[in-house]
């Protein structure tokens, strides 16, 4: 095509030309970015296995911390009245009702006492007052109808209790639970890979995201209930999504290694990126409105930022590590 | 237009299946019955849970509030006081006021005046006889006072009285009630409102669980004690008893068995629940045997020793027919102790015999289960007097066939059985866990939950979208999690399965498990060094992987706590399945279809 007026830089004509040594921004930028791209190459294959310091910190501090918390209170984690025996009385009432005033009536009478409220996403009114104590449910409700000054019934609350034995014997099960799948988990990972080293890094990084996560749920002071555990379930499947997805993508595909971890990191970050930014978004909603979801869902969107973590520093080192020995071999 | 792969028909057919299952096809309107009362009016016309009423009286697709004004119009008054009523007698020496709630218990007599021409003429109204101790009585009326007028109506003849008694006293009335159901056409004649609850139709087959639709659950062991499974039927058995005793409806109690083997009762009611549920479900309950006010034994193994269900002391012993119906006949042996057997003797001796069952005692043995009775027996005669520990106990069923009527027989049985061993099981029962949950925020927080769930799939297709810039791809993946949700909640709708908190926390991770793999599938497709076939084929191979792992990591879940969670195991499991061998091939083949382009 030729016209009167030629562009600047008539790439489209054939032919060997001269031109002005200059490249366009884009050019420039293109191979500041392909430069940059290259000393960060380097950078990670000189420095992949330093990178796990950082898992490695967090993993052997989570694990002190644990350690510490089983010395101190006997368990790894703290419990709610799910698992330890108790009441959890949920108050519906056309008038707000206090809840300071009520906890001040009851602290004293009743043990381990926690009042907060739940409150419509929207509005922001008050839907309903929860009270959860360690104590028997008469005595609970007895007090809050002294206190109230009506009679409790099943339109105007829910009562929850849970023996303090069945409790103990939900927990102990839970936890067996918890070890069984992970035992199973493992072993499918292994058969699935027929391979030591990589297997084993896909259940350490999943082990070592339960136990941050336990950590970290029990550092900011959220008690367990029964539906909390079966989200470190829950973790165990979404955490080995994403190391299965780059285990396979690095021993079963040709090519280089840091090109095939490149585009399994693209792949997996979205993948677990995805799930956090729904669950947020859905734990926002629902917000306090279910203790068993709000739960499940603030457990796994803690897991899964570990799992970012532990999938991409953890996980892609001890493999990379592997590759490149078996390589050198 | 390409040729559809068979498994996008798949996952079209399985969405198609799955709106069917969870909308029903008959569009029918009315209220459907949720129970009957048995051997009421309506039981015996045939009416039975689960029937749609289409029509009450003239009222077509009545809803629930129509029915219930329906019945409220025609049968009024009900638990209500009678009035009282004011009547003014003139008698011919006297005049009485009396304040009654129904007519006075007297019996008119005429006295008649005969004519020249044979014609009878009624001079003068007459009590012929009345019930001492009655409120006319105490009056101070009596036989032979002559009335001459009520309320100054003046009384001419006995039709008059009662003319006017029936214009005081309104008569309870049996009221035609007609009630359409899809299964026929049911005529009641009745005084009282149908004996049954009715509820809305609901407008989908999904069934929600107590912790969202209100209802109380327990959960039941014994005192220091581990129940083994035999022990276990029959506490279900004597609960299950005293419930219905009590008139709770909508109960469901089943056994559970928890990873560690230990046996639960699980009791669970829908619906609002009694205050008094916590000492109903926590003792075992009070059965008295009394011959007129007498009682002749309890509960307990203090009284009854033994009562025998299997074997050759309890059993159907025979079957005839009898003027068109059959009848099968039961039997069993229960044991008295010594003390309960002499207390038998002594009531009994002081009975005579039944004067037109001349093998009977004339007094019956009332059973009462917390206080209430249950079942009356015949004494037989030769059990007068007699210290005897050994009693057997017979009774029949009826039913148009031998198997309708063995069946019954053998229900019967059970029944009795069950009464007679109420309050002798040996151990204490403890609560270990109950939840009375208020109905109130159900249907609230369903909606609250429907709109997240959709938020959280839109935010995954915006990611998507993002991601891969492609409008088509965000929506093929919109698709899937969607037709994933409707398959969940059709496999649950086909099941009965109710979905409670936990499950649908199950449905969130399968639909989160479900993205993932898609996102595999997307990337892997993407990559050109392979064939589009081999890629995908990979991208499966890393799903089944997965998929593998955590439906292992679930298995344990279905019996951890006494199952209580095992309504998220079992939704996940379902969900991850049908990513894996429905949904996800069909949108592999949609995501070929759409790079091809």
């Amino acid at each position: 095509m030729i016209s009167a007026f030629q562009a600047d830089d008539p790439g489209s004509i054939p032919g060997r030309r001269i031109s002005k040594n200059k490249m366009s921004e884009q050019e420039q930028s293109e191979i500041r970015e392909v430069s940059k791209k290259q000393k960060l190459t380097t950078w990670y294959n000189k420095n992949y296995k330093l990178l796990l310091i950082i898992p490695i910190f967090l993993f052997l501090f989570s694990l002190a911390y644990l350690g510490y918390s089983f010395y101190t209170t006997g368990d790894f984690i703290t419990k709610d009245i799910t698992l330890t025996g108790g009441t959890s009385v949920t108050l519906f009432s056309e008038q707000e009702i206090n809840t300071k005033e009520i906890s001040d009536f009851l602290s004293g009478k009743i043990n381990d006492l926690s009042v907060r409220e739940l409150s419509d996403f929207r509005t922001g009114r008050q839907k309903a007052v929860i009270i959860e104590t360690i104590s028997e449910p008469n005595q609970v409700r007895d007090l809050l109808e002294e206190f109230l000054k009506y009679e409790l019934t099943s339109e105007n609350s829910s009562i929850e209790s849970t023996g303090s034995s069945l409790g103990k014997s939900f927990y102990n099960q839970l936890r067996i639970a918890i070890l069984i799948s992970f035992i199973l988990m493992a072993i499918i990972v292994f058969i699935l890979f027929r391979n030591f080293i990589p297997s084993f890094a896909v259940v350490i990084s999943a082990f070592a995201d339960i136990t941050m996560t336990l950590a970290f749920v029990d550092l900011i002071g959220m008690k367990i209930s029964s539906a909390g555990i079966t989200a470190i379930l829950m973790l165990i499947g979404y955490s080995v999504d994403s190391d299965i997805m780059l285990t396979t993508r690095l021993l079963k595909r040709q090519g280089e290694t840091n090109k095939n971890l490149l585009s399994a990191f693209k792949t997996g970050i979205t993948m677990t990126l995805t799930s956090i930014i729904a669950i947020t978004l859905a734990l926002f909603i629902i917000q306090s409105f279910s203790n068993i979801l709000e739960q499940i869902f603030s457990i796994l969107i803690i897991g899964l930022t570990f799992d970012i973590l532990n999938t991409w520093i953890t996980n892609v080192s001890i493999l990379k590590w592997y590759l490149e020995s078996k390589h050198h071999d | 237009m390409t040729k559809l792969n068979w498994k996008i028909w798949l996952l079209i057919f399985c969405i198609l299946g799955s709106l069917l299952a969870i909308f029903p096809l008959d569009f029918s309107k009315g209220v459907e019955i949720v129970s009957v009362e048995e051997f009421s009016g309506a039981f015996e016309q045939g009416l039975r849970p689960g029937q749609i009423i289409t029509a009450i009286d003239s009222q077509s697709t009545p809803s629930f509030e129509d029915y219930k004004k329906i019945i409220n119009e025609k049968f009024p008054n009900i638990n209500q006081e009678k009035p009282d009523i004011t009547l003014n007698i003139k008698t011919k020496d006297k005049d009485y006021k009396i304040i009654t709630k129904e007519p006075l218990k007297i019996k008119l007599s005429e006295v008649f005046e005969t004519s020249e021409n044979n014609k009878s003429k009624t001079i003068e109204i007459k009590i012929d006889s009345m019930q001492e101790n009655s409120i006319a009585y105490e009056t101070g009326l009596r036989v032979n006072n002559t009335l001459v007028s009520i309320n100054n109506k003046k009384l001419t003849s006995i039709e008059d009285y009662k003319n006017l008694i029936d214009s005081l006293f309104p008569q309870e009335d049996k009221i035609k009630l007609s009630i359409t159901t899809k299964s026929g056409d049911f005529i009641l004649f009745t005084n009282k409102a149908p004996e049954i609850s009715v509820k809305d139709i609901q407008k989908t087959r999904i069934k929600t669980g107590l912790d969202l639709s209100g209802g109380a659950r327990a959960l039941v062991d014994a005192e220091e004690k581990e129940l083994s499974a035999s022990e276990l039927n029959d506490l279900i058995a004597v609960t299950n008893e005293r419930l219905n005793v009590y008139g709770l409806k909508d109960v469901q109690i089943r056994p559970v068995r928890d990873l560690s083997g230990k046996n639960y009762m699980l009791i669970e009611i829908a619906g609002s629940t009694p205050k008094e549920l916590e000492s109903l479900i926590a003792q075992q309950g009070k059965f008295e045997a009394k011959i007129g006010n007498n009682t002749a034994f309890q509960g307990g193994e203090k009284d009854i020793t033994y009562v025998a269900r299997t074997g050759e002391q309890s059993g159907i012993y025979s079957c005839s027919a009898q003027s068109g119906s059959e009848i099968c006949s039961f039997r069993f042996s229960i044991s008295l102790s010594e003390q309960a057997a002499k207390k038998h003797a002594d009531i009994t001796c002081q009975l005579e015999l039944n004067t037109e069952n001349p093998q009977y005692l004339e007094k019956k043995l009332d059973l009462y289960l917390d206080e209430k009775l249950v079942d009356s027996l015949y004494i037989g005669k030769d059990l007068k007097c007699s210290e005897t520990t050994q009693i057997a106990i017979s009774g029949s069923g009826s039913g148009t066939t031998r198997q309708e009527a063995y069946d019954n027989a053998v229900k019967e049985m059970k029944q009795l059985q069950t009464v007679l061993i109420s309050g002798s099981l040996p151990f204490k029962l403890k609560i270990e866990k109950l939840d009375t949950i208020s109905p109130l925020l159900g249907k609230e927080f369903i909606n609250t939950i429907f709109i997240a769930g959709i938020a959280a799939i839109l935010a995954v297709g915006l990611v998507v979208l993002l991601r891969y810039r492609k409008l088509k791809l965000s929506l093929a993946v919109l698709l899937t999690s969607l037709s994933e949700v409707l398959i969940i909640l059709g496999i649950s709708a086909l099941f009965n399965r109710n979905l409670d908190l936990p499950a649908i926390a199950g449905i969130i991770a399968a639909i989160g498990t479900g993205v993932d793999s898609q996102i595999i599938i997307l990337d892997e497709s993407q990559l050109t060094a392979i064939s589009l076939k081999e890629r995908i084929k990979r991208a499966l191979y890393i799903i089944l992987g997965t998929y593998v792992t955590t439906l292992f990591a679930l298995l344990p879940l279905l019996w951890a706590g006494a199952g209580l969670l095992k309504g998220f195991a079992i939704t996940t499991i379902i969900g991850i399945s049908v990513g894996v061998f429905i949904t996800r091939p069909a949108f592999s083949e949609i995501v070929k279809l759409i790079l091809k382009e």
